[in-house]
C-alpha cells in the first residue's frame, strides 16, 4: 500500500512536472487510436445493424409464418385471412400480411424483333394497401407507380431485373433495360403464360430482386384462394422479445413454422462474419499502434533517466516502486486517452451521425455507429491491459539495470 | 557500527580489475571517517561494498554486528533505505520534486507519517540552511544547495551510517567548505557515523580518522 502510494506520488510529480508537449502529443496519439478503434468497429457494426434492419423493414418484417413441413409438407398456408386475424388479436402485433410465392421467368422482346431475353426468379404476389402496412418497400420504388389491390396485368420489376440501371451487374440475366409501360411476358412453372404491362420498377439495393404481382393475379395463376405461402408478421418490439411473440403465433398455429427475422438472414450471415473480422482486425492493430506508442515513450523516458533511477535504487527506493510508477505514467496516458477518444466518439462523431445521416444506400441504409456494450467492454479493457504492459515492460528493463552501471555506466 | 573483513573486489572483464586487494578495518559508532587515496586506488568501489551498492568478490561486510554480505538485492535495497543514507557526487536530486519532497521521499518509502516526514524534511532542511528554499526545484539550487539538500535526505531516515562519495568535489571552495562543516557538525552534534570519500588532504581536519588507499590495499590509518 506504502510501495503504490510511494509510486503513484513519483508518476503525479513525473507527469506534471515533465515535459507538457510530450505529454499532449502522447495523449494525442492514444485518443485517436481509440477512437479508430470505435469508430471503425462501430461503423462496420452499424452497417450490419443498418443492412439487419433493412433486411427486416423492406424483406423479412418481424416474423414469417410458413407452411406445415411436419407430419406433411404443404405448399400453403389454408384460411389466412382468419389466421391473420387471429395472429392481430395479440397485443402488440401492429400489422400482417400474406405472400403468395410463385416461380417463373420473364421474357421482354426490347427491339420486338422476336429475339426475347429471360430471367428466372421469384415471383411474390402481394396485397398491395397491407404490404405498406408491414413493410416499406415502397420506399424503393424507382420509376413508375406500386401496384394497387385490383391490378391483374400488371407488374412490378426489380432494377436488377429489369436491367440498364447500372446497378449490379447480373452478367447479361437481366431483361436488357424493361421499363414502366413495357410488355413482359411471364411463364410460370406450372406452364401458365400470362403478358403483363411493367407498372413500376424498384431500386434493388439489398441485392432482393422479386418480381411483384397481386393475390389476386397469384391465386388466378395458382388456383388457390384464401391461401399464402407466408404471413408476414410485424410486432411492438418494446412491449415484448421477439421470442415471445413468436411463442404466441406458435401457439394459435401449432402446425406452422414460425421464425423470425433473424433466422431468415442465411445469405447475409457471412457478411456479418467478414465485419466482424474486419473490426476485430482494426481492433488489434489500434491496440497495437497504442500499445508500441505507450512503450517507446516510456523506454525513452526510462532511459533518459537511468541514473536518477540508480540513484532512486541507491537511496533504497524498491525496483518494484519505480516499475509502478511507470506503470501509473502509463495508464495515465492510457485513462486520458480512451476518455477523449470516448468523448469523441460517443459525445461528438454519434450524435453528429444521428442528427445528420449520411446515406450508404439512399433510402435504405445510413451511416451509423453502433455498439454493444460487451464490445465497448473488450475494446477499453484491452486497450488499458495494452497501456498497463507498454509501462511495465519498458519500465521494468531499464529499471532492472544494476545501480552502478545505471548511475555511472 | 562498520566491520570490513578482507574485502576484495574484482570487477569482470576481458582483463578482470581487482579493485580491493584485502582491506580490513572497523568504524565505531559515532566516528567521521575519510577515505583518501589517488584516484583509481579503489574509494569508491570500497564505499560501495561498505554501502551495500555492490556485492564483494570476496570478503564480509558487517554493519552493526550483522553480517550483511550476502542479503538479497530487495533485502539489501530494504536495509540501505532503513538504516543508511547516501550522498553522491553531483546531480543526484530527482529533478520533478522539490527540496522538500526530494527530502521526505525516502521516508515516505518507508512508510512514515506525513505530517512527521514533513515536519522532519523541513527541518533537516533547515539544519542544512534551505528553510527559506523548500519549494525550490533542483535547477533553482546551486551546486552546493543540492548537494545539502541531498545531505538533508541521506538524514531523513536516522540512518545509523551515511556515505558520501567525494561530496564536494564539483563545488567551489565556499561551497566545499559549507558541506564540509555540515557533516563535522552532524557528526558532533547527532553522533552521526558518517563514512566520506575525498581526495582533498585539506578535508583531514574535520575527521576522526582516515584511511588511506593505494592500490586496493589500505597504505595506513591516520588518527
Ligand atoms: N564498474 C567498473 N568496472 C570495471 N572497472 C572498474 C569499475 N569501477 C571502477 N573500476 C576500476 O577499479 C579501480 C578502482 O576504481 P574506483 O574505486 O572508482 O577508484 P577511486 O574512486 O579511488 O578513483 C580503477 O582501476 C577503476 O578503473
Ligand atoms: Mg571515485
Amino acid at each position: 500500500m506504502q510501495d503504490l502510494s510511494t509510486a503513484f506520488f513519483i508518476a503525479y510529480k513525473s507527469i506534471t512536472r515533465g515535459n507538457k508537449s510530450m505529454l499532449a502529443l502522447m495523449i494525442f496519439i492514444l485518443s485517436l487510436s481509440f477512437l479508430n478503434m470505435m469508430f471503425v468497429s462501430g461503423v462496420l457494426a452499424g452497417i450490419w445493424q443498418g443492412e439487419l434492419g433493412a433486411m427486416r423493414s423492406f424483406v423479412t418484417a418481424d416474423i414469417n409464418v410458413n407452411p406445415q413441413q411436419k407430419p406433411q409438407v404443404k405448399q400453403f398456408i389454408q384460411n389466412q385471412n382468419q389466421l391473420r386475424a387471429q395472429i392481430e388479436t395479440i397485443s402488440g402485433v401492429e400489422a400482417t400480411v400474406r405472400h403468395y410465392q410463385l416461380a417463373g421467368s420473364l421474357s421482354y422482346d426490347k427491339d420486338k424483333n422476336g429475339q426475347y431475353r429471360s430471367v428466372s426468379g421469384v415471383i411474390l404476389g402481394i396485397d398491395p394497401t397491407q404490404e405498406s402496412k408491414v413493410l416499406a418497400a415502397d420506399k424503393l420504388l424507382l420509376a413508375g407507380a406500386r401496384l394497387t389491390d385490383t391490378d391483374t396485368d400488371q407488374i412490378v420489376l426489380s432494377s436488377a431485373v429489369a436491367g440498364g440501371y447500372g446497378s449490379i451487374e447480373r452478367g447479361g440475366s437481366d431483361l436488357g433495360g424493361a421499363r414502366a409501360g413495357d410488355k413482359v411476358l411471364v411463364t410460370y412453372s406450372n406452364g401458365i403464360q400470362r403478358t403483363y404491362t411493367v407498372k413500376g420498377i424498384y431500386n434493388d439495393v439489398l441485392g432482393i430482386n422479386y418480381t411483384y404481382i397481386t393475390t389476386k393475379e397469384a391465386e388466378s395463376v395458382l388456383s388457390v384462394s384464401d391461401s399464402a405461402s407466408q404471413i408476414l408478421v410485424k410486432v411492438d418490439m418494446s412491449r415484448d422479445s421477439i421470442a415471445d411473440y413468436e411463442g404466441r403465433i406458435q401457439t394459435i398455429a401449432p402446425n406452422l413454422v414460425v421464425r423470425d427475422y433473424t433466422s431468415l438472414l442465411g445469405s447475409i450471415a457471412s457478411f456479418e462474419k467478414a465485419l466482424e473480422l474486419i473490426s476485430i482486425i482494426v481492433s488489434v492493430i489500434s491496440v497495437l499502434v497504442a500499445a508500441v506508442t505507450i512503450f517507446v515513450l516510456i523506454y525513452v523516458n526510462a532511459i533518459n533517466k537511468r541514473r536518477q533511477i540508480g540513484i532512486l535504487k541507491a537511496i533504497g527506493i524498491k525496483q518494484k516502486i519505480i516499475v509502478n510508477a511507470y506503470i501509473f505514467q502509463s495508464l495515465f496516458y492510457t485513462l486520458c486517452g480512451l476518455g477523449i477518444g470516448a468523448i469523441a466518439v460517443f459525445g461528438i462523431l454519434s450524435p453528429l451521425l444521428t442528427a445528420h445521416p449520411i446515406p450508404l444506400i439512399a433510402g435504405a441504409l445510413n451511416l451509423m455507429l453502433s455498439f454493444t456494450s460487451l464490445g465497448i467492454c473488450i475494446s477499453v479493457l484491452s486497450f488499458i491491459a495494452a497501456g498497463y504492459l507498454a509501462g511495465r515492460v519498458p519500465a521494468r528493463l531499464v529499471a532492472r539495470e544494476d545501480i552502478l552501471t545505471a548511475i555511472w555506466g | 557500527m562498520i566491520k570490513a573483513e578482507n574485502i576484495k573486489k574484482t570487477y569482470p572483464g576481458k582483463v578482470p580489475t581487482p579493485a580491493l586487494k584485502g582491506v580490513s578495518f572497523d568504524i565505531a559508532d559515532g566516528e567521521f571517517i575519510a577515505i583518501m587515496g589517488r584516484s583509481g586506488s579503489g574509494k569508491s568501489t570500497l564505499l560501495h561494498q561498505l554501502s551495500l551498492i555492490d556485492t564483494p568478490t570476496e570478503g564480509k561486510v558487517f554493519l552493526n554486528k550483522r553480517d550483511v554480505t550476502h542479503l538479497t538485492d530487495v533485502q539489501k535495497t530494504e536495509f540501505r533505505l532503513e538504516h543508511l543514507g547516501y550522498v553522491f557526487q553531483e546531480y543526484a536530486l530527482i529533478v520533478e520534486f522539490n527540496a522538500l519532497e526530494n527530502v521526505y521521499l525516502p521516508a515516505m518509502a518507508l512508510g512514515k507519517d506525513p505530517r512527521v516526514y514533513t515536519k522532519r524534511a523541513t527541518e533537516l532542511l533547515t539544519l542544512v540552511g534551505l528553510g527559506e528554499r523548500l519549494d525550490h526545484y533542483p535547477h533553482e539550487l546551486s551546486g552546493g544547495e543540492q548537494q545539502r539538500v541531498a545531505i538533508a535526505r541521506a538524514l531523513i531516515n536516522e540512518p545509523e551510517i551515511v556515505f558520501a562519495d567525494e561530496p564536494t568535489a564539483n563545488l567551489d571552495t565556499a561551497s566545499a567548505k559549507t558541506v564540509l562543516e555540515l557533516f563535522a557538525k552532524l557528526n558532533k552534534d547527532l553522533k552521526q557515523t558518517i563514512v566520506m570519500v575525498t581526495h582533498e588532504e585539506d578535508d583531514k581536519k574535520y575527521v576522526d580518522r582516515v584511511i588511506w588507499l593505494e592500490d586496493g590495499l589500505i597504505d595506513k590509518i591516520e588518527k
